[in-house]
């Protein structure tokens, strides 16, 4: 009958999120599993990107590995038709290691990496929108030492050095046409690297409550020397020259705060409050190694605002084998009305989640959760391309993980 | 068991997961009726475009932009006034795509690589017309009912290029024995000996439009600009022989307003409804605004100097380095340097300007100059002309589509789903490459400008278009 009722929770949980913005929130399972929350509690050697703070926290070193597989769509209406972006998998994966040096020790190291952005849509060559984007495609992934310190049984600290790598890909039509009317078309591959760091302070009042504050950095994903390659009529070929770009993509900064509370045992509930930065993103700037008379620079305005996420997570341990999650969360979106673009149309979120963990031998614990996104249908305009419709994202997100404690 | 729950309840999410949004509503006619639609106009309507009426320009042009959007709304119940395009739309079609005639001035302009004629190891790209060029033969034929059997010869789009308010009179308009006859008109006008007010009597009552569209004017103040001005200009023109008036003049105001009337009094005789669209700025077409009448750029002191000697004897001429505006003789023969804000039109030859010293030792010849009186004769009479329309409109009930104040919108850009359209020449992708008549964008840019001021006044909810689905300038 439990079987049963396992098999009906994943009915329930089909609106979910893969986050905000470029965001994709998934760095630990059993934390999307329950509605993104993790800052107070350190669950596992996840604790590196939820609180670094935490890591000293564990009673062992702990090998963690996790994967999730996203499949979002978007779809666009405006009043002439509609269309949708093209099916795209995404597999953003995370791996930690680290723990207590030894046991009961003081200090505990760590690495951790994770993918903490990330974004991807495949628009129709030829759809309404090509002289704003066709495809856009950021993917990175983050790379972070860490090291944690308990000061007192009630303070423990922690802080990682974030390097970040990655590419952004984009290709948007031109309006250039040849003899045929065929389009010209432009683009471009980068890859891009930053750095930042990730800080936090995890509290435990008692077995029963535990508080966690965490600060990660701004990590600005820099591409130099990208190559930007040009299709145009062969007399145009001189103005649209292949060159190289420079552009930069900021992973917001995060401010966060984290309560977690066991009323009873077994039973352990989760609060975080996520203040993320977008505000940096102010607009996309693209310059070019090489200007001409047609080739300019292009500046093209994002305007994000900072948005603040409330999340809710539970947990229940149903035997020594198997627990079960369940969560929610409310993630605005950063963008704001006139600069609804369609290489990333973003919208609020509200988010449900849920997952299973099950320690099927000693020392290993496997972990399984799943999203499904769902934003609202929104209206929105780009003006600074005089492009409007609306749109609506979805997308479902399975993921399995486990970790082993060493 | 628990497998087919399990994988049951993941196939279902997967299943609900593509999204689709079709914010898409049936348009509706309001208070108009776009059952059967006619186009009356000059070469905007009929779809002249790089130079030349063509097949494909007459296929892109605005009715016929405006004709699929009508197309789009549902009929209504039968019995009941009003509804979508249900009655066919049928242009004159040509067979060519090359130009209409065998005339040079006819032919289709495409972009190429021209070598520059004093450097000759440079070259840059230009409108030249097409070559080799190759006659359609069945153009010269006039469109007659052996082509088009569906419903006696019915034509939805009697746009004439050239023709002018001030020519509606003129019997004989498409005869070959005229010697002004208009060979667009001779195509496919109903009898040759008849007079465009009559060709547009017979289509009103043979084919009973619900709905039209107005768009003349034009040609009554272009004429006398692309010929930098050459006629009076003040209105006072008179025929040349019988009522036709000198083509490359202003039409008299009183000519314009009466024949202006009687043709809206005709296009009204049979109680369609419609809209009236006013005449644009002319002297904000490429054609007229390439050439920067500063174009004349020193780039060393000796050469100012040079210069300043060589006219010291006939004017005190300053110049300096940097632009400076050009040499020009102005229409009453005065050899003087051009002042700001006057116009160089695009048929001065560039080989002139570039070698040959025009506008520096050589004044630019006054057919190729618009002198600030001229621009003041062409503005003035355009707004006379268009408080006409628009005073036509009200009294008549009529939508009226500010077309010249949308065009100098456009002029300074617009931008449509990504891309900014405006009136540079070649660049602007708005213009085609006459510099006078739009590309297919940009006639799809104007159809919408309509369809909204037909929206606004007839509460109608015809769909926009979108634009960027047809051809620009074209690029070899």
């Amino acid at each position: 009958m439990k079987k049963h009722l396992l098999a009906f929770s994943f009915l329930f949980c089909t609106i979910s999120s893969f986050g905000a913005g470029y965001l994709i929130n998934l760095e630990g399972l059993r934390q999307v599993a329950m509605g993104g929350t993790g800052t107070a509690w350190p669950w596992d050697a996840s604790t590196i990107f939820y609180n670094p703070g935490g890591l000293v926290r564990l009673k062992s070193i702990q090998a963690y590995a996790s994967m999730s597989m996203i499949i979002p769509r978007t779809a666009f209406g405006d009043p002439n038709g509609s269309a949708v972006s093209h099916k795209q998998t995404f597999t953003p994966f995370n791996f930690y290691f680290g723990g207590p040096v030894k046991e009961d020790s003081r200090w505990a190291l760590g690495l951790g990496v994770y993918t903490p952005a990330g974004n991807g849509l495949q628009w129709d060559d030829n759809w309404v929108g090509k002289y704003v984007v066709q495809n856009t495609q950021l993917k990175c992934f983050f790379i972070q030492p860490t090291v944690s310190f308990r000061v007192t049984d009630f303070l423990a600290v922690g802080a990682g050095f974030v390097y970040g790598n990655g590419y952004i890909d984009m290709s948007q039509a031109l309006p250039v046409q040849d003899l045929n009317g065929n389009d010209g078309q432009l683009k471009m591959h980068g890859n891009a690297v930053g750095i930042g760091f990730n800080t936090g302070i995890q509290l435990k009042f008692s077995d029963r409550v535990q508080m966690g504050f965490t600060y990660r950095s701004q990590v600005n994903m820099n591409v130099d020397g990208g190559s930007a390659k040009f299709s145009v009529p062969s007399s145009l070929a001189s103005s649209f020259p292949n060159t190289s770009f420079s552009t930069q993509l900021p992973v917001p900064q995060v401010a966060s705060f984290g309560l977690g509370v066991r009323p009873i045992d077994g039973l352990t509930l989760q609060f975080d409050l996520n203040y993320t930065g977008w505000n940096s993103y102010d607009s996309l700037r693209i310059d070019f190694g090489q200007n001409t008379a047609f080739l300019k620079n292009n500046h093209a305005p994002r305007h994000y605002q900072n948005t603040l996420s409330p999340r809710f997570g539970a947990n229940v341990k149903i035997s020594k084998v198997v627990s079960v999650m369940g969560g929610f969360a409310y993630d605005p979106t950063p963008v704001t009305n006139g600069y609804v673009s369609p290489d990333l149309p973003d919208a609020n979120r509200v988010v449900l989640s849920c997952g299973v963990t099950v320690k099927p031998a000693h020392r290993i614990t496997l972990i399984a959760a799943f999203e499904s996104t769902t934003t609202m249908k929104r209206a929105g305009s780009y003006d600074f391309g005089n492009f409007s419709g609306t749109y609506q994202t979805m997308a479902v997100t399975p993921g399995i993980g486990l970790y082993y404690n060493l | 068991m628990k497998k087919i729950y399990f994988f049951g309840a993941l196939a279902l999410l997967f299943a609900a997961c593509k999204p689709s949004v079709n914010i898409t509503v049936p348009p509706t006619s309001g208070n108009a009726d776009f059952t059967n639609y006619l186009a009356i106009g000059n070469s905007l309507t009929a779809g002249y475009s790089d130079g030349c009426l063509t097949v494909s320009g007459q296929l892109n042009s605005y009715p016929k932009r405006l004709f699929d959007q009508f197309n789009q709304i549902p009929p209504k119940a039968f019995g009941a006034v009003g509804g979508g395009a249900q009655m066919p739309f049928i242009q004159p079609l040509l067979n060519g795509d090359n130009g209409f005639d065998t005339s040079v001035s006819h032919r289709k302009l495409v972009l190429q690589f021209v070598h520059n004629y004093c450097t000759p190891n440079d070259s840059s790209l230009s409108a030249v017309p097409v070559y080799p060029y190759i006659a359609d033969p069945k153009d010269m034929i006039r469109y007659n009912w052996t082509y088009n059997t569906y419903n006696n010869g019915q034509i939805n789009n009697i746009g004439v290029p050239g023709i002018r308010v001030a020519d509606y009179p003129v019997a004989n308009y498409g005869n070959p024995i005229n010697p002004f006859f208009n060979i667009f008109a001779y195509r496919f006008y109903h009898t040759l000996t008849e007079r465009p007010i009559d060709e547009l009597y017979f289509r009103m009552h043979n084919f009973e439009p619900t709905f039209f569209t107005m768009w003349l004017g034009s040609n009554d103040v272009l004429g006398y600009a692309l010929a930098g001005g050459q006629g009076n200009g003040v209105g006072t023109a008179i025929p040349v022989l019988g009522n036709f008036y000198n083509p490359a003049d202003i039409t008299p105001y009183s000519v314009f307003t009466a024949w202006y009337d009687s043709a809206l009094v005709a296009a009204l005789s049979t109680g369609a409804k419609g809209a009236l669209i006013n005449i644009p700025d002319i002297a904000s077409l490429p054609y007229f605004t390439t050439i920067p009448s500063n174009g004349l750029v020193i780039t060393r002191q000796t050469q100012a100097d040079s210069l300043n000697r060589y006219w010291r004897s006939t004017l005190n001429l300053v110049f300096q380095l940097g632009a400076n505006q050009f040499i020009i003789k102005d229409n009453l023969g005065n050899i003087r340097q051009s002042v700001p804000g006057e116009l160089i039109l695009l048929s001065t030859p560039q080989d002139s300007l570039a070698c040959a010293g025009w506008g520096v030792t050589k004044p630019i010849p006054q057919q190729y100059v618009l002198t600030t009186d001229e621009l003041q004769n062409i503005r003035a009479n355009t707004y006379n002309f268009n408080q006409f329309i628009y005073t036509e409109a009200l009294l008549h009930h009529l939508a009226y589509v500010d077309m010249n104040a949308y065009l100098q919108t456009v002029a300074t850009g617009v931008t449509f789903n990504g891309i900014t359209y405006n009136a540079n020449f070649i660049s602007g992708g708005s213009f085609s490459l006459d510099g006078v008549h739009p590309t297919q964008r940009g006639y799809a840019i104007i159809a919408n400008k309509i369809i909204s001021t037909i929206n606004d006044y007839y509460s109608s909810t015809v769909a926009l278009i979108d634009v960027n689905q047809f051809h620009g300038v074209l690029f070899p």
